[in-house]
């Protein structure tokens, strides 16, 4: 029971450090824009350079590395297992997180190896190709709302109306920018491949950019209703327009306009991220891949990207499909009772919370799906998801332009979720009778139980 | 446990692909949660343990272990008899007996009972032994036993794997009517110490017993903890 408190406890811990988060983002790119302004530069560029701190480094780097620890321990949890434990900080492991620290020393400390005959230019930039676009997509996600300078430290006149967000750029592409950094991120393997002078790596890295390009199709395509629907490609603009109810009090979510999108948008990113169920490009036990040849650091890159492909991707979920920083609940209370930096501050913590359960999220779907075989994979993307995508576009389009104000497309998304959700809880064939044995587990898996050989 | 597998066709709800995936998700998380929120139950017994609010099955290897079954062929020891020496009266007749041919004994007389033999050296190669258990079957003396419910302590070096007299006599002693040393008296043995050894002395076991191949409560590391406590570890 102490357990189940502490628990508790953390996670309410973790939505308030989450707020405070946000709050202390706010206050820094505040601070940064004033002083800027002082010294006689654009107050915007220091709100700019504070977010990059913060975002970046922060909301990015940061789960990006504790996902490594969160991989070990969350598999272990959902595998009846206990997982890394072994070091110890004043007798208490600490949910592993001191893994984190032994992982960096040993990464920093190992020897770089280069093969013999490798190309040592591409060999050494291919990590960095790869890491270096998907850490860039996160410039535009919108953490938090606008709030004027004045609402933060109290700036006066025109100094006091510069709107501070908590988003690096808002660039007018917006979701274009998305898809074009992230189809760099396929040099970084094809070339982490090629560089490497390793048959077994090129293959993993030919087949890295062969799934990554027909994923990028419906990765796009995915989108466009979105597009369709919030008649934006601005990130912010469309977090803005989740806000909005639709069907009276509810909100227009990207989900419930888009639950098709979201589930071909989630299936492809999903792949682009190079995790199982898609993970036939590394599959670093069984088919070696394209870092077959990396060590060190510059395998600490490659492997890191793949986390921080996921924290992006929760991100750009996030602000797409599940309303941003929108706190959903008691939304319109909290704007008329709280001040605006406060309200941003929860906003952005809302915003952190959802994507730690997106994380969350992906991390259960590596743990439950086994590996696609190669032809499995293709055929999902160009058979299934690829005219999922383009029908998709087509319906939002009529429903869109046969009613405006997207009651139609909200009610047809309705529809869907309803039917996904009906679908999934009908129970298709009886559990078979339990195998006579006392079983902790309940029937639905008895056979899980039985197989790990109790 | 037989576990058979559920081949039907799948139906067409199945080969929609992502219910059977949501409902896949839903166990795992199951799974999770219950193993996150509950604490788990460390019975190193782990097949007597509650699972029923936590799954987790993991036994923490060194520092909980599962008490090895009765019966199960431990390290060696050499049975002391109730004075401290040892009852081996060093015949060979397990160095013989051993497969491994990694007992090694030099024969020995107290200097004050000449009638009695007793292994000045006594060595087992713990390295080298396959644990067959033949040395324990081959003496007839129930002097070397291997009832300790331990296997051999790993160790760095070789050398710490040979256990001689010293390391293996050890244990609880034990005394049995038919002893000569108890029917015809030694000189070797005060006159007090033998009637008491006489008056605890056991008829001498003519079937195997549990209680032959492990006697409860006597392990070797507790005795090596309390070697260490009184400042002679190796
Ligand atoms: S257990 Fe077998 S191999 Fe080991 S010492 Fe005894 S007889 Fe030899
Ligand atoms: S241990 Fe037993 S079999 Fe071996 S020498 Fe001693 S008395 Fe003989």
């Amino acid at each position: 029971m102490s357990r189940l408190f502490g628990m508790i406890f953390v996670l309410g811990g973790l939505v308030v450090a989450l707020v405070g988060l946000g709050w202390a983002f706010y206050l820094l790119a505040g601070f940064l824009a004033v002083t800027f302004a002082n010294a006689g530069l654009p107050a915007q560029y220091g709100a700019v350079i504070g977010n990059l701190l913060t975002l970046l480094l922060v909301v990015v780097m940061v789960p990006g590395s504790l996902l490594s620890v969160a991989e070990r321990k969350w598999s272990a949890l959902i595998q009846n297992r206990i997982g890394a434990n072994r070091i110890r900080i004043a007798g208490s492991s600490l949910g592993g997180i001191p893994f984190l620290v032994a992982d960096a020393v040993k990464m920093l400390t190992k020897e770089r190896f280069q093969p013999d005959q490798a190309t040592r230019f591409l060999f050494n930039l291919a990590p960095i190709l790869a890491f270096a676009p998907v850490f860039a997509l996160f410039a535009i996600v919108p953490v938090g709302p606008a709030v004027p300078l004045s609402a933060i430290n109290g700036a006066e006149g025109a100094l006091g109306r510069v709107a501070i967000a908590l988003q690096v750029a808002s660039p007018d592409a917006g979701l274009l920018y998305l898809f074009a950094i992230a189809s760099l991120a396929v040099y970084g393997t094809s070339l982490a491949g090629w560089a490497s002078n390793n048959k077994l790596a090129l293959l993993g890295g030919v087949r890295a950019a062969s799934q990554m390009i027909s994923y990028e199709v419906s990765l796009g395509l995915a989108l466009v209703g979105t597009m369709i629907a919030y008649r934006t490609l601005r990130l912010e603009e469309m977090v803005v327009a989740q806000g909005q109810g639709v069907l009276g009090a509810i909100p227009a979510l990207g989900i419930l306009l888009q639950p098709v999108g979201f589930l071909i948008f989630f299936a492809s990113a999903f792949a682009e991220t190079k995790r199982a169920p898609f993970d036939l490009p590394e599959g670093e036990s069984e088919i070696v891949g394209y870092f077959l040849e990396y060590s060190g650091m510059q395998f600490g890159l490659l492997f890191l990207s793949e986390f921080v492909e996921i924290v992006i991707l929760s991100g750009v979920i996030v602000a797409v499909f599940f309303g941003g920083w929108h706190p959903i609940l008691f939304e319109e209370t909290l704007r008329a009772q709280l001040s605006p930096l406060a309200f941003a501050a929860i906003g952005a913590g809302a915003f952190l919370g959802k994507m730690v359960v997106l994380m969350w999220v992906q991390m259960l779907i590596r743990w439950v799906l086994p590996r696609f075989r190669y032809d499995q994979i293709q055929k999902l993307c160009w058979k299934i998801l690829l005219p999922a995508a383009l029908l998709n576009i087509f319906i939002t389009a009529a429903a869109v332009l046969v009613d405006p104000s997207l009651r139609l497309l909200a009610g047809i998304g309705l529809v869907e979720l309803v039917a996904m959700g009906a679908i999934t809880a009908a129970v298709s064939r009886a559990p078979k009778a339990a195998h006579g044995h006392a079983d902790a587990h309940g029937t639905d898996h008895g056979t899980a139980h039985a197989a790990a050989g109790h | 446990m037989p576990y058979t597998v559920d081949n039907r066709p799948a139906n067409f709800r199945e080969q929609m692909y992502f219910p059977e995936i949501l409902q896949g998700l839903k166990i795992a998380a199951r799974h999770f949660f219950k193993n996150l929120f509950f604490s788990r139950d460390a019975n190193p017994d782990f097949l007597e343990r509650d699972r029923s609010l936590n799954w987790v099955a993991t036994l923490q290897y060194p520092e909980e272990r599962v008490t090895y079954p009765p019966g199960y062929r431990g390290l060696h020891r050499l049975v002391p008899r109730e004075d401290g020496k040892p009852r081996c009266v060093a015949c060979y007749m397990c160095a013989t007996a051993c497969p491994a041919q990694c007992i090694y004994i030099e024969a020995g007389e107290y200097a004050d009972d000449p009638v009695e033999k007793y292994p000045v050296k006594f060595v087992i190669d713990e390295m080298r032994c396959i644990v067959c258990g033949f040395c324990v079957e081959a003496c007839p003396k129930d002097a070397i036993r291997m009832d300790s419910g331990e296997h051999a302590p790993p160790s760095y070096d070789r050398a710490a794997q040979i256990w001689d007299e010293q390391r293996l006599l050890r244990g609880p002693p034990i005394s049995y009517q038919n002893d000569p040393w108890l029917r015809r008296g030694s000189p070797s043995i005060s006159p007090e110490k033998l009637e008491e050894m006489r008056a605890r002395a056991r008829p001498f076991p003519t079937v195997a017993t549990d209680e032959a191949s492990q006697t409860p409560g006597f392990s070797v590391r507790a005795l090596a903890q309390e070697a260490k406590e009184r400042g002679e570890g190796r």
